[in-house]
């Protein structure tokens, strides 16, 4: 048994020697020299004129751009998804689409596959804002450029070609805003969901914070009070079990703030659980489907809306100008805007 | 057909050889278009403007990736040697390389070539409409002919830098599977290795930050933190091995448990789900260095590691007790084997490896989170069963356990290569399991499908 | 004992002139084994019909094929002169066939009612009618002659109970044939007793039974007519009128057996091993003796009387709670198993299965087992003098293997016994306790187990043989010792002058009696 044992290491030994051999022979025939005139047709120079020629990409077909979604879990990335493919598309790229499903490990396997791959451009969403850095340097140091969109990637020592996101911490000095509108003068009790993994969330939560302190500045009476920040890991399951506790710590919350629909719905869960929907009112962030739904039916007071789509687009547009060398924004934040129940009773995509 | 199933030479060399036929499917799949930057593509290039009977002007342009600048310099070398002549190197983006033209353009230099590669070749400044519209802003530029190596066809999937990007995915699920291997051998099961895993790097992220301060932590340092959180993974994993022995507590619910507490230990060392930036570039080398052959370091530690598992198995005292253990605890016991201390000395072992997974882990993210891995624990008994190691216990090898990471490592690879959607790999990973499950069970049946 | 009565087919039988079950020509070979060869099988009703045979013999795969767990090559069963085809095991029941194998099939945790009718609940999502079960396994039990309370848990039986639940079970499905793979190996002798009683009642009643065992004694007792099986041929069968032990014997080695217990007497030394005051709860209760150097001390008494409870206590398998044992006049602190082999005392358990063997690994590897501190340096192992070793060893055991490298869990039950003996033998142990040495192993390998002995008592070493089996005790013992409920109730050191009835009542603790 021994002797096969050994028999099979030598064996696994033997491939991995056949794998390393086989494509350096086949790199040093194959190496050769074509020129592209400014006609556009494409001839060989060399002694080897069997060769096709290297230039004869199609016009349609420009090259590959790689996408790695933070999370298809959750609509927004879906939206992005379906708005870089399709803008990508039109510009004569492929597109390919992986899940990272939150995991920085899957990431950085999809970011060393689109390497491999030589794509003309990758697109990510950071699963968070530090461990895509050596990931993001190895495609660097290939000569290929990435683009963030959502979130940004704060490593040291890596190039971003282009960033694409929302302007979080605007967008939480909206939701701010539209808690102390309901709350107002009578104040009372704030919980946060938050998710401190993705840089956008922290930034959410800090302009929203911005916000009720200056609220509570000079004021004596209807202060509003935030006694509390979990998080709640963006997902429902996570947001519902922090908001339960929250509510059985404090049984006169007034108002709740999660930095995104999905962990917003979960805290609505808990709230409709413990009988508080009445009494708590949750101001969200996102604005896909789900969460603008929430609010025609009134689970959500508001939720400043971000842009998927916008972001997208802008990021496909981007990518074009980068490659034909013209000046773009290296930074775009996009404005958010609140959306209440008025603008969802006018939405047509809602029931 | 059965008799050829039970020949010993398919039981032995099986899995070796599914992962061969994976391999030459993927690399069947992947055929594709590569695009050489060596210094082999650059002397073709200059031996190609060498023989231009006309002197000429050259622009090098190529993207910043590492390569590209070495080849880059090699062409403008190789050219000024002659008598033609470098009017301009671009290592940078399309905006660099416009800047250059415009420069060009503005002194009246004519450009004869623009030296490239398959990247930049494809930026619309490059492409003859974009040529064309230069030209017509500067007319001095002249036509303007690209030069680049050609491509050849070759499989993606087997070039040495993607199956050594293979192997190095394979290491971390890889390098718990031994670990992993050996606890189940002795019929047990760990689910705290994913916990572990995030708890070291955690631990490791931690204490590298604290010791560096505001330097950079000396080697000596970065050994005693991986250290320190490769025996905390020990020492839990140890305390899974001594509660499922002495109390004869079922092992699938003490390493639940423990999965738990090494996960909370995890956010109190991390002070919560934030990432633990770790800012040391010696600790990054670790993981993310090539020191020997160019192979990278986690494979290398992988295989170290491997070969000494399979050397301690198969070959010493402590490896004839883990089996005897878990082909029968009593008669290894009334034969004198110490059955508590291999049993804690497999769950420790797994301990320690999860430990060390997570340390290399930080290193190759430089950053640490006690979220992390979340359900490798599943991943790696995965590779330990679709290796051929009994779940039953007693039976198994811990290079089947190499083999059997790598066909996963090689199947979701080479499913990311040829675009197979989320949804579909999820599928397939499922049925690979179920199938490695079945086989293992036919092959104690001796291929009969129905018992008796 | 009036076996005679019924030594001829019951009456109703000879109604139908086919009779009850005959196989004929029965065929069926694994890779590489011819396991059966042409057999033919002939039971009629009311008759035992005695399947003897060595282990690898044959008779098991004859009645795999049988319970249709097994489906033969060539060949064809009859039943009252119908052709059958059996394919599984609901096949042979539908026909009337009954198997009781070695191991049981019973639910532990089910009550004796609710394993007599598993299976037996119809399809489909039904109320259970517990009551009517109650009643039909309360006339079943009656029919065999032995009540019991059904709704006990099967796992809180005895054996011999367990086995009855068994008898019911098969009884329930109008077994007309009913099959049991050594019944008695686990019983003890009032439970054989009891079992032949009921055996008896089945025979009474038109069934059929195939009665395998390797205890000529029960065969004489029970069996009707008996047939010898030999390297998967059928050899003889005859009637036991027509039958003596030795013939049949021969019969089944193939060859003369002059004796079936060689013992030679060795020269007797000092005392090795003195064990004084040995208590764990109610299993062993203040035991004290001690083995001389070249003596071989039967350990008997009934299942369940303590015998292997106390040989766990020398060998450091359990823990002491009271009491002192001494090697060669120094005393022992055992803590575990290895203490006691370190201190050069072994144990040759009784299951060997479950205890001594680790069925999934190979020959070599059990052999090295507990001597790997000999075959290994610094923890790494020296596999050529483990395999030199055990090349010895297989020659002079005679183990009938392919290899070192062959599995355990593949050898017959006298191989694997020797398999054991092989790694105890290693250690070359100055005690070395048997416990139910030839239990399940076949007579010739059992004689060479007994030459072996004679062996080891010959160098010197000190012997505890324990064993069910009297003829065995009595054959084999320089001394014997009885034990009963925990407690050594006899002590015989005159072996050749006392009987198997003396001995009995020692067990069952009538008489307090030494000589």
């Amino acid at each position: 048994m021994e002797k096969r044992q050994f028999q099979r290491l030598m064996f696994a030994i033997v491939l991995i020697a056949i794998g390393w051999g086989i494509p350096g022979c086949g790199g040093g025939n194959g190496v050769d020299v074509s020129v592209s005139s400014t006609e556009g047709d494409a001839t060989t120079s060399d002694a080897d004129a069997e060769s096709a020629p290297g230039t004869s990409t199609p016009a349609k077909q420009r090259g590959t751009i790689g996408y790695s979604a933070m999370d298809m879990g959750n609509p927004f990335f879906q939206i992005i998804a379906d708005n870089l493919t399709r803008d990508a598309a039109a510009a004569g790229f492929e597109l390919i689409v992986e899940n990272a499903g939150g995991d920085v490990k899957a990431q950085a396997e999809h970011l060393d596959g689109f390497i491999d791959k030589q794509v003309t451009a990758i697109v990510l969403n950071p699963c968070d804002r530090l461990s895509a850095g050596p990931s993001i340097k190895r495609a660097n140091q290939q000569g290929i450029p990435v683009f963030t969109c959502d979130t940004q990637c704060v490593a040291e020592g890596i190039e971003i070609a282009g960033h694409v996101g929302t302007d979080n911490e605007g967008g939480g000095e909206l939701a701010g805003q539209a808690m102390v509108e309901v709350l107002g003068e009578q104040g009372g009790k704030v919980f946060i969901v938050d998710y401190p993994s993705a840089n956008s969330c922290v930034l959410r939560v800090k302009g929203f914070r911005a916000v009720i302190d200056a609220h509570n500045k000079d004021r004596q009476e209807g202060r509003i009070e935030i006694v509390g920040q979990q998080d709640g890991g963006g997902e429902p399951n996570l947001g519902f079990s922090v908001t339960t506790a929250a509510i059985q710590a404090n049984p006169d919350l007034a108002g709740l703030f999660a930095i995104n629909d999905p962990s917003g719905l979960g805290a609505y869960t808990a709230l409709e659980q413990a009988g508080k929907t009445e009494q708590v009112t949750i101001v969200s962030f996102d604005g896909h489907k789900e969460g603008r739904q929430a609010i025609k039916d009134g689970k959500f007071y508001a939720d400043p809306i971000q842009f998927p789509d916008k972001m997208a687009i802008q990021t496909i547009e981007n990518i074009l100008k980068y490659l034909k060398g013209d000046e773009f924004e290296k930074v775009t934040l996009l404005p958010t805007a609140l959306y209440r129940k008025v603008d969802a009773d006018r939405d047509p995509e809602l029931e | 057909m059965k008799k050829l199933l039970q020949s010993p030479f398919v039981s032995n060399y099986g899995m070796i050889f599914v992962l061969l036929l994976l391999c030459a499917y993927f690399s069947l799949a992947t055929i594709d278009q590569q695009n050489p930057v060596t210094p082999q593509a650059a002397r073709k290039i200059v031996a190609f403007i060498a023989a231009q009977p006309t002197v000429k002007n050259v622009l090098v342009v190529v993207p910043r990736g590492v390569e590209d600048r070495r080849f880059a310099e090699a062409v403008r070398q190789g050219i000024e040697q002659g008598p033609h002549k470098v009017v301009g190197v671009v290592v940078g983006d399309p905006a660099m390389t416009r800047v250059e033209f415009v420069r060009l353009g503005a002194a009246g230099t004519t450009v004869d070539f623009v030296v490239t590669q398959y990247a930049a070749a494809k930026w619309d400044l490059l492409l003859p409409a974009g040529r064309q519209k230069l030209q017509q802003e500067y007319p001095s530029l002249g036509a303007i002919d690209v030069v680049k190596p050609n491509s050849y066809t070759w499989p993606t999937f087997l070039t040495p830098q993607h199956l050594l990007t293979v192997a190095n995915q394979t290491a971390l699920t890889g390098i718990v599977a031994i670990g992993m291997t050996m606890v189940i051998i002795t019929a047990g099961i760990d689910l705290s290795v994913g916990s572990l895993i995030a708890l070291s790097g955690v631990v490791v992220a931690t204490l590298v930050g604290r010791m560096a301060g505001e330097s950079d932590p000396t080697l000596v340092s970065l050994i005693l933190c991986g250290m320190v959180a490769v025996s905390v993974c020990a020492l839990l994993g140890a305390g899974s091995g001594l509660l499922a022995t002495w109390f004869e507590v079922p092992a699938f619910i003490v390493t639940l448990g423990v999965m738990q507490i090494a996960r909370g230990l995890a956010h109190k060392v991390a002070g919560g789900s934030k990432p633990v930036r770790v800012d040391s570039e010696m600790f990054h080398e670790l993981s993310a260095g090539n020191a020997i052959l160019g192979i990278p370091n986690p494979v290398i530690v992988m295989l170290l590691l491997y070969l000494a598992a399979h050397v301690l198995m198969s070959r010493t005292t402590l490896g004839r007790y883990l089996y005897a253990v878990g082909g029968n605890p009593e008669a290894a016991r009334l034969s004198g084997v110490p059955v508590k201390v291999v049993v804690v000395f497999a769950y420790a072992m797994c301990g320690a490896l999860a430990g060390l997974g997570g340390v290399l882990d930080a290193s190759l993210f430089r950053t640490a989170r006690a979220s992390g891995a979340m359900g490798y624990e599943l991943q790696i008994i995965a590779a330990v069963v679709v290796g051929g190691t009994s779940l039953a216990g007693g039976q198994g090898k811990v290079l089947g356990t190499l083999i059997g990471a790598l066909i996963l490592g090689v199947i979701s690879d080479g499913m990311r290569l040829t675009d197979v959607a989320y949804d579909t790999q999820l599928i397939v990973f499922g049925s690979v399991i179920v199938v490695a499950v079945l086989v293992d069970k036919l092959k104690s049946r001796d291929w009969r499908m129905l018992r008796g | 004992m009036n076996a005679g009565d019924v030594a001829t087919p019951a009456s109703d039988a000879a109604r139908s002139s086919a009779p009850l079950l005959r196989m004929t020509n029965v065929s069926k070979s694994f890779p590489g084994v011819h396991a059966l060869q042409g057999v033919d099988l002939e039971l009629h009703r009311g008759e035992v019909l005695a399947l003897l045979g060595e282990n690898g013999a044959g008779k098991s795969t004859l009645i795999k094929i049988l319970g249709g767990a097994q489906s033969p090559d060539a060949g064809e069963i009859m039943i009252e002169g119908q052709p059958q085809s059996i394919a599984n095991p609901l096949d042979a029941q539908r026909a009337g066939i009954g198997i009781i194998y070695q191991e049981f099939n019973l639910v532990p945790h089910l009550s004796a009612r609710e394993n007599i009718f598993l299976g037996q609940e119809g399809g489909g999502l039904r109320w259970l009618p517990v009551n009517a079960e109650r009643q039909r396994a309360r006339t079943l039990l009656d029919r065999i002659g032995v009540p019991l309370d059904v709704d006990a848990r099967c796992g809180a039986l005895t054996i011999a109970q367990q086995q009855v639940v068994e008898i019911a079970k098969a009884l329930l499905t109008e077994a007309r044939i009913i099959v049991m793979d050594e019944p008695s190996a686990t019983l003890t002798l009032q439970e054989v007793d009891r079992l032949f009683a009921v055996i008896r009642e089945l025979k009474s009643q038109g069934i059929g039974v195939i009665y395998i065992s390797h205890r000529l004694d029960e065969i004489f007792e029970i069996a009707d007519r008996v047939m010898v099986m030999r390297d998967g041929q059928h050899i003889d069968t005859r009637t036991i009128a027509e039958s003596t032990r030795e013939k049949m014997i021969e019969l089944m080695v193939g060859r003369t057996l002059e004796n079936e217990f060689p013992k030679q007497p060795a020269e007797i030394g000092s005392p090795r091993l003195r064990v004084q005051g040995l208590c764990r709860g109610r299993d062993v209760q203040d035991v004290s003796f001690e083995v001389r150097s070249g003596e071989i001390v039967g350990l008997t008494g009934l299942v369940g009387a303590g015998r292997t409870e106390t040989a766990r206590l020398i060998f450091g398998a359990d823990r002491l709670e009271r009491g002192t044992i001494e090697l060669d006049g120094v005393p022992l602190r055992l803590r575990h198993p290895r203490d006691a082999i370190a201190a050069g005392i072994c144990l040759l358990t009784e299951d060997r299965k479950a205890q001594g063997l680790v069925l999934g690994q190979t020959v070599r590897e059990n052999f090295g087992l507990p001597n790997l501190a000999r075959f290994s340096r610094l923890g790494f192992l020296n596999q050529r003098a483990e395999n030199r070793s055990l090349d010895g060893y297989i020659k002079s055991l005679q183990i009938k293997v392919t290899g070192p490298e062959q599995r355990v869990g593949t050898l017959s039950g006298g191989n694997q016994q020797k398999v054991v003996l092989a790694k105890w033998l290693e250690r070359n142990a100055d005690v070395i306790i048997f416990d139910e040495p030839t239990r399940g192993i076949d007579v010739g390998a059992k004689f060479e187990i007994y030459l072996l002995m004679n062996r080891l008592a010959a160098a010197g070493k000190a012997i505890l043989m324990i064993s069910s089996e009297l003829p065995e005790v009595i054959g084999m013992s320089d001394r014997i010792l009885v034990m009963h409920e925990g407690r050594i109730t006899g002590d015989v050191s005159d072996v050749n002058h006392t009987s198997q009835e003396v001995i009995m009542r020692m067990a069952v603790g009538s008489s307090k009696a030494g000589t």
